[in-house]
């Protein structure tokens, strides 16, 4: 903590030393992580305080920057794929998506109709078990304990069916250029028609645990309101823009896969608070057990990998595309441009957690510490995603 | 898309196939041109999507990537900054998400951004900030014409030679062909 006598400086580090203080008299300069139990990770805020409420506030990033866009420059886009599960370990599987998506698009591979729902099953769950983590940690960032311990549990439980196919736990690489890497088994089929019914069963004691808790409603009710023209201005998307009454959702706006076939709600809420998202997120999960159920009603025997499909070494054809999908923090868009090179010549990945994080500065302006905390937690934040 | 941008001096604009490219139109516009380009789309309810940069031949193509959010169509804003000096106005001002934006692009390319509210480092330490990682090597630059994909051409200013064809009389082929390199 430094504190600012008027505009004489006493210490701190380059951001600081750059960070535009407002007019006003005596407050006081707080740096919120990068170490800190809120800050999911190592995201770092700049605030200005008077007395509790905060003046002005600046996220610093980068303290988990890899930089992905100058790996994709030097890997083919079969060996890029690994770096999409590291992305977001929340949801990894929709940037393995948003990469192979695009990389198809401009080699115009179609793709084997099982495998396509293949992906939409194993990524709504992911989905899923994004939503519960964000759902424990918020919890935990608000000071409730107790409920992270049933969100894990159920999430391991799909991190068990996720590791069938896939092999790994967390940062999975399962999607190919063309297809996926292997079939889900009949154990896998299995598990997963189990696990339905019982998460199906937990969600009404979440909501009689946490949704409906007095101390809950008091922390995020009317806290950290979004404007519809914020989300334009700031581009955020996913549950942030739908807690703020926009129905905007890629897998119905631009669907791709086999999304028209499927039927399902866009959950909204025109509260724009804190509240709104948590609603948004909380529906979201019961839509998304409702898609997989039908992709296991509708599932086509056949291949998950299209024949003939890229080895390693294959070369992008040359032209541009831009493929977006919808993750579990807003969307998730790869620009892919090739000369027909080895590698791709430049790569974009479009962080949704980037631009809902932006307007943090402009929402927490003015509120309490301890709200900004909550609405931090409401954005549902994973740094290296946001830093990639 | 014309008659959003009615009245601005536009150098190129281009409808392009979507299922192919995942954009519905393309516009090259001078960096002059820009604020009010964003101003338009501002109003007309489109919400930003990213900003990044292209190493090209003839310079670092800004791609400014906007959709919205009832009327899907991805439009692409693009303007050319030349190597020597990358210097292109702030849409911070329109566009709140930009900044960030733009100060990410400024750390891979080391494209300028003049008018952005709080231009430092976003992603790079500072003490290495001025690497510029995605900068390509002048001999492994590719021609815009070569890169992007030209679209169905609805508007092309005369004076804009960027995504034309060459002419035969230098040497190179029309459809793709890159110019030999020893």
């Amino acid at each position: 903590m430094t504190l600012y006598a008027d505009t004489q400086q006493v210490a701190g580090d380059f951001y600081t030393n750059n960070f535009a203080k407002t007019a006003r008299e005596g407050s006081l300069i707080l740096n919120l992580g990068p170490q800190h139990p809120s800050t999911h990770g190592v995201l770092r805020v700049i605030v200005e305080m008077d007395g509790e409420y905060i003046l002005r506030a600046e996220p610093v990033l980068g303290y988990l920057h890899r930089m992905h866009e100058k790996m994709a420059e030097v890997k083919t886009a079969a060996q890029f794929i690994p770096n999409m599960g590291r992305v977001d370990y929340g949801h990894a599987l929709g940037w393995n998506w948003a990469f192979v998506g695009a990389v198809e698009k401009m080699a115009g591979i179609e793709v084997p109709e099982r495998a396509e729902y293949v992906r939409v099953i194993t990524s709504e769950l992911n989905r899923i078990a994004s939503h519960l983590l964000w759902w424990g940690a918020y919890l935990l960032d608000l000071g409730a304990f107790t409920p992270i311990m049933y969100a894990f549990d159920d999430r391991e439980k799909i991190l068990d069916i996720l590791q069938m196919p896939t092999g790994s736990r967390l940062t999975y690489s399962y999607f190919r250029i063309g297809g996926v890497a292997q079939d889900l088994s009949e154990d896998c089929i299995k598990s997963i028609r189990d696990f339905i019914p019982w998460m199906r069963s937990r969600l009404p004691m979440y909501k009689d645990l946490v949704s409906d808790n007095i101390i809950l409603r008091k922390r995020i009710e009317g806290i950290g309101v979004i404007e519809p023209a914020q989300c334009r201005a700031y581009g955020a998307t996913g549950p942030v823009c739908r807690g703020s009454g926009i129905g905007y959702d890629v897998r119905r706006a631009t669907p791709y896969s086999v999304f028209p076939k499927l039927d399902f709600e866009v959950p909204t809420s025109d509260l724009k608070d804190a509240r709104g998202r948590y609603d948004v997120r909380m529906i979201e999960i019961e839509q998304s057990m409702r898609i997989i159920e039908q992709c296991l009603e509708q599932m086509p025997e056949g291949d998950v990998l299209v024949k003939g499909a890229p080895k390693p070494s294959w070369k992008v054809p040359k032209g541009e595309a831009y493929f977006a999908v919808e993750g579990a923090r807003g969307k998730i868009g790869v620009y892919v441009v090739s000369d027909g090179g080895k590698n791709i010549y430049r790569t974009k990945l479009r962080a949704p957690g980037f631009c809902n994080l932006s307007l943090f500065a402009e929402v927490s302006q003015g509120t309490i510490l301890a709200d900004a905390v909550a609405i931090l937690g409401s954005l549902d934040l994973i740094i290296p995603e946001i830093d990639r | 898309m014309d008659a959003l941008f009615q009245g601005l001096a536009l150098d190129y604009l281009a409808r392009c196939d979507e299922a192919k490219t995942g954009k519905a139109w393309q516009v090259f516009l001078p960096a002059s041109t820009l604020v009010k380009a964003a101003e338009r789309l501002l109003a007309a309810d489109y919400h930003i999507e990213d900003i990044l940069a292209v190493d090209c031949a003839e310079g670092f193509v800004v791609t400014y990537h906007f959709d919205h959010f009832d009327k899907p169509g991805r439009v692409a804003i693009r303007v050319l900054a030349p190597h020597e000096a990358p210097v292109v106005p702030s849409i911070a001002g329109l566009f709140g998400g930009a900044e960030w934006h733009e100060r990410e692009t400024r750390d891979f390319h080391g494209v300028v951004f003049e008018g952005n509210p709080n231009f430092i480092p976003l992603l790079i330490d500072p003490d290495m900030a001025d690497c510029f990682p995605l900068r390509k090597d002048p001999k492994s630059r590719v021609k815009t014409r070569d890169l992007l994909e030209a679209g169905e051409v609805v508007y092309c200013n005369p004076t804009f030679t960027l995504m034309a064809p060459d002419a035969p009389a230098e040497g190179h082929v029309s459809g793709g062909a890159k110019t030999a390199t020893a």
